[in-house]
C-alpha cells in the first residue's frame, strides 16, 4: 500500500491579526516574524495516513511530497520525523495557480511508481482554494472523496469517513483514489519524537525542478492564471467593543441582559 | 461575459444555499446586462424547476435522470457537465455547501474553467468582466480577482449573498437536458449516513447561538452552554479547538471550514477569536464575548465584552434569564 501525502508550507496562520501584514509588492502576506509551518489540513492528512498504516499492521509506505520554494524542505523533514518513509520536493519559482500545482504534483507522483492513495488537506491554510486535491483526481482519472477524516483499506476498496453538512458518512471507494482531508477529533496531528527528528535530519530529500520533470511553466499553468489579482488588502474594521464593568458575576449578567433587552435582541 | 448560471444540485430538498446562488446569479446577470440561467440536476429537477420560475431567470435547464435518485459525486458531476455544455454559460455559480465545494473544482477541470472558491462578493465591471472578492489568510485579508475570459466557476461562501427575491410573473424558458449516464460511472458508495443535530434549532437558522471554545475546558461544561442556548431557544456551536478535542461533534464547528452563521445574537464563551473562527460569524448581528483573557482578539471583534471566567458569568446569566422569563 503506497500513499502519497501532498503537503504545503505556509506562513503560520495562528499569528495574531495585529501582527499580520500584506507585502503590497509581492501581493501576498509578509512573513515578518512568523514561522513557516505545514498547512494545517495537510497535517491532518499526514496524521490520517499514519493512523491508517498503524491500523493496517504497519505495512505500507508513506511518501510526503511538496511543491514549493527551497524552504519547503523543512516541512518535508517534519513529515519524515513523523515517520513518513520518503519525502520529495518539487521546486518552483513564483506564484503557481492550483492547476499548475496539481500538474507538478502529478508529474512527480508518476515518477514514484505505483501509488494507491493520494491525500492532501481539504484546502490550504493560506489561500483556501480547495482545488488541488480534486484536480489531482481528475489528472489521474481516479475517484475523489472530499472532507475525509479517516481512511482504511478493506481488501481492494477504501472505506472512508467523510463529513457532510449534517454530520458524516461512511463511504466505500475503489482504489486507487484521491482524498482531501479535514480535521476532527480523531486526526489531531501528533508531535514527532526527538529521536525521529534526528533520524529525519540524516535522510536525503530529492529535489526536482520543472525541467527535471520535463515541464515548463507554460505547459503547467491553467485557466486560473488568467484571473487578475487586482488587489489584496487587510479590511479595516471600525468595531468597538462595549466592555461590561461590574464586580460580581450576577451583576455582569444583569447588565448584559439589560443591554440585550435595550438592543431588542432579547 | 454575459451568461450567468446558478448550479442547483437537487438530490434532496434545496435550501438557503441554493436560493443564495440563484439570487447571486440573477443579480450578476442583470448588472452585466446578460442572461441569467439555472441548471437543476436531480431526480425531481422538473418539479423544482417549476418552483424556481419565481426567481425570474431567463432559462432553466432541467437535468433529470433515474440515476440521480441518490447523490453520488461521479454521477452528478457527469450530469452537471452535460448540462453545462447545453447551457454554455460564461459564469457558473455554485452554492457554498459541501456538494458545491466538491463538484465545482472537478467540473472546472473538465471544462477548462477558471475557479474561485469562498467568494463573498461579486461585481459586474465595465466591459463585461466580473470582480470576485475572496478572503484569504484565514480571513485576515481580502483579495479582488478579475475574471475577463469565460468560463469562470465561482463557489459562494454560505450566507454572504441574499437569496433571490421572488417575482410575480416571468417568461422563464424551461429546457430539458438529455443526459447520458451509466451506473459504471459511479466509483463510490455511501454505506452509512449519520445526522448530528445541534440544539433545538439548527445552527443554520438559529436566531441565537451560544458557542464555546478551548476555554470551556471539557465536554461536561458544554452542558452549561446548552442550557443557556435552550433558555434562549437557540443553538449551540463551537470553535475548531473544542471539536478537535472531541468535546462536541464536529458538525458544531463554526468557522472558515465549519458552518457560516448569521444569528441575531452570537455569544462566544471561552473563544479567543482567531480569525478563522470569526470568518464563520461575519454575518452575526451582535456578538457578545465572555473570556477570562482581556487580551483575547475576540474583544476587538465583539460588540459587548465581559472579561471573567465563564463559570462565574454563565450560571448567573441563566439565573437572570429564568427570573426574567418567569415575570414576562
Amino acid at each position: 500500500m503506497r500513499v502519497v501525502v501532498c503537503i504545503k508550507q505556509i506562513i503560520d496562520p495562528e499569528i495574531p491579526p495585529s501582527d499580520f501584514r500584506i507585502d503590497p509588492e509581492r501581493k501576498e502576506a509578509a512573513q515578518g516574524t512568523a514561522s513557516l509551518v505545514i498547512s494545517i489540513f495537510d497535517e491532518n492528512a499526514l496524521e490520517s495516513a499514519l493512523q491508517m498504516r498503524e491500523r493496517g499492521g504497519n505495512q505500507g509506505e508513506i511518501i510526503a511530497l511538496s511543491v514549493g520554494p527551497p524552504s519547503a524542505i523543512d516541512v518535508l523533514r517534519k513529515a519524515l520525523s513523523l515517520r513518513a518513509d520518503q519525502a520529495v520536493l518539487v521546486t518552483s519559482e513564483g506564484q503557481l495557480d492550483a492547476f499548475a500545482t496539481a500538474r507538478l504534483l502529478a508529474a512527480a507522483i508518476r515518477q514514484l511508481g505505483p501509488v494507491d492513495l493520494i491525500l492532501c488537506g481539504r484546502e490550504a491554510g493560506d489561500w483556501h482554494g480547495g482545488q488541488v486535491g480534486s484536480f489531482l483526481a481528475e489528472e489521474f482519472g481516479w475517484p475523489c472523496l472530499n472532507f475525509v477524516s479517516r481512511i482504511d483499506l478493506d481488501g481492494e476498496r477504501f472505506t472512508m469517513r467523510r463529513q457532510s453538512d449534517e454530520g458524516w458518512e461512511v463511504i466505500q471507494c475503489q482504489r486507487p483514489a484521491v482524498a482531501t482531508v479535514t480535521n476532527d477529533e480523531t486526526n489531531v496531528p501528533r508531535i514527532p519524537k526527538v529521536k525521529d527528528n534526528m533520524m529525519a535530519f540524516r535522510k536525503q530529500i530529492p529535489t526536482w525542478s520543472l525541467k527535471d520533470l520535463g515541464l515548463d511553466m507554460n505547459s503547467v499553468l491553467g485557466p486560473n492564471a488568467k484571473l487578475e489579482l487586482k488587489d489584496i488588502y487587510v479590511p479595516v474594521s471600525n468595531k468597538s467593543c462595549e466592555m461590561i464593568e461590574a464586580e460580581t458575576g450576577p451583576e455582569k449578567a444583569a447588565q448584559l441582559v439589560d443591554k440585550l433587552v435595550q438592543l431588542r435582541v432579547l | 461575459m454575459q451568461k450567468v448560471q446558478a448550479i442547483v444540485i437537487a438530490s434532496g430538498t434545496i435550501g438557503r444555499s441554493e436560493y443564495e446562488a440563484i439570487g447571486a446569479a440573477k443579480r450578476l446577470a442583470d448588472r452585466l446586462g446578460g442572461e441569467s440561467m439555472i441548471v437543476i440536476v436531480g431526480p425531481n429537477a422538473r418539479g423544482m424547476a417549476h418552483d424556481a420560475k419565481s426567481s425570474g431567470v431567463g432559462k432553466i435547464f432541467i437535468a433529470e435522470h433515474p440515476l440521480l435518485a441518490e447523490y453520488s459525486a461521479d454521477i452528478y458531476l457527469a450530469a452537471t457537465e452535460q448540462a453545462f455544455r447545453a447551457a454554455q454559460s460564461d459564469v457558473l455559480i455554485f452554492p457554498g455547501h459541501t456538494v458545491g465545494l466538491e463538484l465545482a473544482p472537478r467540473l472546472a477541470y473538465r471544462i477548462n474553467s477558471a475557479i474561485v472558491t469562498d467568494c463573498t462578493n461579486l461585481q459586474a465591471l465595465q466591459g463585461g468582466a466580473v470582480q470576485i472578492t475572496k478572503p484569504v489568510y484565514g480571513g485576515k485579508a481580502e483579495t479582488l480577482l478579475i475574471a475577463k475570459e469565460p468560463p469562470v466557476a465561482i463557489c459562494l461562501r454560505s450566507r454572504s449573498f441574499d437569496p433571490y427575491e421572488p417575482v410575480a410573473a416571468s417568461n422563464t424558458e424551461m429546457i430539458p437536458v438529455e443526459l447520458a449516464l451509466a451506473p459504471s460511472l459511479q466509483r463510490t458508495r455511501v454505506v452509512e449516513r449519520i445526522v448530528e443535530e445541534s440544539g433545538e434549532s439548527k445552527l443554520d437558522d438559529a436566531r441565537i447561538i451560544v458557542s464555546g471554545g478551548r476555554g470551556i475546558g471539557g465536554p461536561e461544561n458544554f452542558r452549561l452552554l446548552e442550557e443557556l442556548a435552550q433558555l434562549l431557544n437557540g443553538a449551540t456551536g463551537a470553535s475548531r479547538a473544542a471539536c478537535d478535542a472531541g468535546w462536541v461533534p464536529t458538525s458544531w464547528q463554526i468557522g472558515q471550514t465549519g458552518k457560516k452563521v448569521a444569528p441575531e445574537l452570537y455569544i462566544a464563551v471561552g473563544i479567543s477569536g482567531a480569525s478563522q473562527h470569526m470568518v464563520g460569524i461575519s454575518g452575526a448581528k451582535k456578538i457578545v464575548a465572555i473570556n477570562k483573557d482581556a487580551k483575547a482578539p475576540i474583544f476587538k471583534a465583539a460588540d459587548i465584552g465581559i472579561v471573567d471566567e465563564y463559570q462565574k458569568v454563565i450560571p448567573a446569566l441563566i439565573e437572570r434569564l429564568k427570573k426574567r422569563q418567569a415575570t414576562l
